[in-house]
């Protein structure tokens, strides 16, 4: 296979953090690269360098035989790098097509943008990859969540590209919209593409790659064919340590139900919803994204209002005004999007994790005990092993993962009756997910009511006792002993009968 | 391959609001028009409507400039005090003796310079435009209140086509307004330049991700509203005939206020020139029609306020609207 990217000796540092250490592998013409590793591991790191968006301290690149050293990202596109980040960014009040060659609008002669042009090859782009045209002359911000997306797929693969860099897009993708990349991706190695692929998710290994490298701490810990794709050895290269990634669930003694709703509608997002989770169980919410997951926790915490059905909390009537209300009847909610709805990132891990609490932390004078507050958070710290060597280490300084305990820690220390989690370990490390599923488990024998939003499904399948599949906004099914599978909650996902 | 069809239930709407943002102004003028033509005897007359023109020129000038930054989701609240430092310059020199081809050169390359300091600001020293801005005003203030000297520059027009001068009746410097607001309208939409302040606006990181050259192309935005500012100062001295200490200064708020009451959002990405000059003849009119009607001038400040907040009010809550759809992806 003809090498259409190489790089050797790749090193790169931030400040006293050294993010890459002699990284050095080669992608061959066609062929479908995965990279594998923690979060912290390097891979961003790798993926921008490449991209031109940082330039490498060390080491060299070679781009199809020619040498690769982008001075921006504009270089690196031009040179027939595209990448589609892990988010990716689109212009929300530009039309689609504007949206598909920002950066890249063709010019006539004298300069000029030429829209003919343009709107010529969006069309041809479009029924190419079989998206409506109607929706080029769209709004971004009018478009379906499900249009936004494949508007976003469009783009990355209307570039010309030699190499193709995709950074976890499946982790915002619902599973229609994932099969249709891989297929998209397929289509591009075929015509001789070289794809890189970063990825979370061991079952898309062996749909997207050919070979996968393993990165870990910065450096290559393996390099291997996709054949060899054994997970629990890919594991232990990527972690250096054995991990037992299933979680032990002990059978659930469910208790009085917690939370119950009843015939619940929120015009456009969730209709006529019943819903029970008891005290000691999880209960899983599954669906495709837009599916009205995230409404529907939301509605039971106070943000959304619901236009008919009643909710119950404990057995007494529960009619929010806000997330205080919420609180007060002691729902927790963790939110979806760590870093805009969660995370304080100016303040330490402490005053993160003990945020919620301080109205129980306050003495005369409406002082806040620091030594109470401090012992709060140490414990929270030690309990989910939240890597912070001191409860005053700056939560950004933390990986994603270690984040999301800390904000897991924050409304554990509220002991809430009714703990709600949207996409609890999106787009963490796994030996960290494992750890968050755990004590989630945990959390509920205690005698909490779980209700988890995921679109990971092997994770719902480990976590949950029960699982709601929602669809449209509507529950789809309820599942749960033998009934509860893999091939039972797709089924119900995707409106198919079983 | 099948194509996806989710029902979007939120999409329709959606369609709705953006219909409204962009039909809002239009309704709002025809009322204006309607109102004042019944309420303020003349005010629809030729001569009233060529006065209304040749006295917001130079505010149409530092509005066209205002969008072009507001359009890349800056700000740049000086223009008015900067208008002022060039318009001292160019009257000083123009009462001395130089060439008027000359002053009108100098002009804008100052009126660029004075430009470039903000973008330099705003883009190398990454200090956010609202503030950038407060402060180059200031500083404009005091550099021309040292230049003033207790002495006002009384000067005349420095080119006829930049002071009252009609032509078969038809103000001259309404030309100049249009002929720059034509250029302008045509960089935004078929210039790179232009499809660049868009993007920028509308998801900085984004278009840099893409290779848009986001700092250059801010740099470029901030000294050409310097540009417009300085032909915006010439017209100033051709209008009033005098450049005294507080010179421009009371123009600031009218050239925000014709932008955002335009319709090109304040959170940026969103808009036009041809929105601007929208807005402008709503403001314009409004301060016309009001004296007409035999309020007193001071209520001007009131009336240009509350069409600014009123405006952003419904910007900002009609964008979240539409924002909480994109959140909603996440």
């Amino acid at each position: 296979m003809r090498p259409i990217l190489s790089v050797s000796g790749l090193c790169k540092s931030f400040g006293a953090t050294t993010a890459l250490t002699d990284v050095a592998f080669t992608l061959g013409a066609g062929e479908r690269l995965a990279v594998l590793g923690e979060n912290g591991a390097g891979k961003s790191t790798l993926i921008k360098i490449i991209a031109g968006v940082y330039p490498p301290d060390r080491g060299e690149m070679t781009l199809d035989g020619a040498p690769h050293r982008p001075s921006s990202p504009g270089a690196a596109l031009a040179g027939g790098v595209s990448v589609v980040y892990q988010e990716p960014s689109f212009f929300p009040r530009l039309s689609v097509l504007e949206n598909l060659y920002v950066g890249r609008e063709p010019r006539d002669r004298a300069g000029q943008v030429d829209w003919r042009r343009m709107h010529g090859r969006g069309e041809e782009l479009f029924r190419r990859l079989d998206v409506p045209v109607e929706l080029l002359s769209r709004r971004m911000d009018a478009l379906s969540l499900a249009e936004q997306q494949l508007a976003l797929i469009a783009r990355a693969v209307d570039v010309e590209a030699k190499v193709l860099i995709l950074d976890e897009p499946t982790s915002i993708l619902t599973d229609a919209e994932v099969r249709r990349l891989f297929l998209i991706v397929q289509r591009l190695s075929d015509a001789g593409v070289g794809v890189l692929y970063i990825t979370h998710r061991f079952e898309e290994l062996e749909h997207v790659a050919d070979r996968f490298i393993v990165l870990k701490d910065g450096r290559l810990a393996g390099d291997l064919p996709a054949s060899a794709a054994d997970h629990d050895r890919i594991l232990e290269m990527m972690s250096g340590r054995p991990v037992n990634a299933a979680i032990s669930r002990s059978a659930a003694r469910p208790g009085p139900v917690m939370l119950e709703t009843s015939g619940l509608t929120v015009p456009g997002a969730v209709s006529d919803v019943d819903l029970t989770v008891r005290g000691g169980e999880v209960v899983g919410l599954y669906g495709l994204v837009g599916a009205g997951r995230t409404e529907l926790a939301l509605t039971v915490f106070g943000v959304l209002r619901p236009t008919s059905g009643t909710m119950r909390v404990d057995g007494r009537p529960h009619t929010p005004r806000g997330p205080r209300d919420a609180m007060a009847a002691g729902i927790a909610y963790l939110p979806e999007d760590r870093k805009t709805l969660g995370i304080f990132p100016g303040m330490d891990t402490l005053s993160n994790i003990t945020a919620v609490k301080l109205p129980e932390l306050l003495g005369r004078l409406g002082v806040i005990r620091r030594a109470e507050e401090r012992k709060l958070a140490t414990t929270w710290i030690d309990r989910l092993r939240i890597k912070a060597s001191t409860p005053a280490f700056p939560v950004t300084g933390l990986s994603g993962g270690h984040q999301q305990k800390t904000l897991f820690a924050r409304q554990l220390a509220t002991e809430p009756k009714i703990l709600i989690l949207d996409e609890p370990t999106r787009g963490i490390d796994v030996a960290t997910k494992t750890d968050i599923q755990q004590r989630l488990v945990e959390v509920a024998r205690e005698g909490t009511a779980v209700l988890a939003v995921s679109s990971d499904l092997p994770e719902l399948l480990a976590v949950s006792d029960r699982v709601y599949v929602m669809r449209e906004g509507r529950v789809a099914a309820e599942l749960s002993g033998d009934d509860l599978t893999e091939d039972a909650v797709l089924r119900a996902t995707m409106g198919v009968n079983p | 391959m099948t194509t996806t069809t989710v029902p979007s239930a939120f999409a329709p709407s959606a369609r709705m609001l953006v219909v409204l943002r962009n039909a809002l102004l239009p309704i709002l003028l025809v009322a204006e028009v309607i109102f004042f033509t019944v309420a303020a005897p003349g005010f629809l007359s030729a001569a009233n409507l060529a006065n209304v023109v040749i006295n917001s020129a130079d505010l149409a000038l530092l509005a066209a400039g205002v969008t072009l930054v507001v359009l890349l989701a800056g700000i740049d609240v000086s223009v008015g005090p900067m208008l002022g430092v060039v318009a001292w310059v160019g009257a000083t020199l123009f009462v001395a003796g130089t060439p008027p081809p000359l002053v009108v050169v100098i002009a804008l390359l100052l009126g660029g310079a004075l430009g470039a300091v903000n973008g330099a600001l705003v883009v190398g020293g990454r200090i956010s435009p609202i503030i950038t801005t407060l402060g180059t005003a200031a500083i404009f203030k005091t550099v021309l209140f040292i230049l003033w000297d207790s002495t006002d520059v009384f000067a005349g027009p420095v080119v006829p086509a930049l002071g009252p001068a009609r032509a078969g009746g038809l103000p001259l410097v309404g030309l100049v307004v249009l002929a720059v607001f034509g250029v302008l309208a045509y960089v935004l939409r078929h210039r790179v330049f232009g499809r660049r302040l868009f993007a920028i606006g509308n998801d900085a990181e984004g278009a840099r991700l893409l290779g848009v050259p986001v700092g250059r192309t801010a740099f470029a935005a901030y000294v050409l509203v310097g540009v417009l500012v300085g032909l915006a100062a010439l017209i100033y001295v051709g209008r009033v005939g005098v450049v005294q200490a507080t010179a421009g200064n009371e123009l600031t708020l009218p050239a925000i206020a014709a932008v955002v009451v335009g319709g090109t959002s304040i959170l940026g990405g969103e808009g036009g020139v041809l929105r601007t000059l929208g807005g402008l003849a709503f403001i314009a009119l409004l301060q016309n029609g009001v004296v007409l009607m035999g309020v007193p001038p001071l209520w001007n400040g009131v009336l240009v306020g509350a069409a600014v907040a009123l405006a952003v009010a419904f910007d900002v809550l009609t964008r979240r609207t539409l924002d909480k759809r994109i959140g909603a992806r996440k």
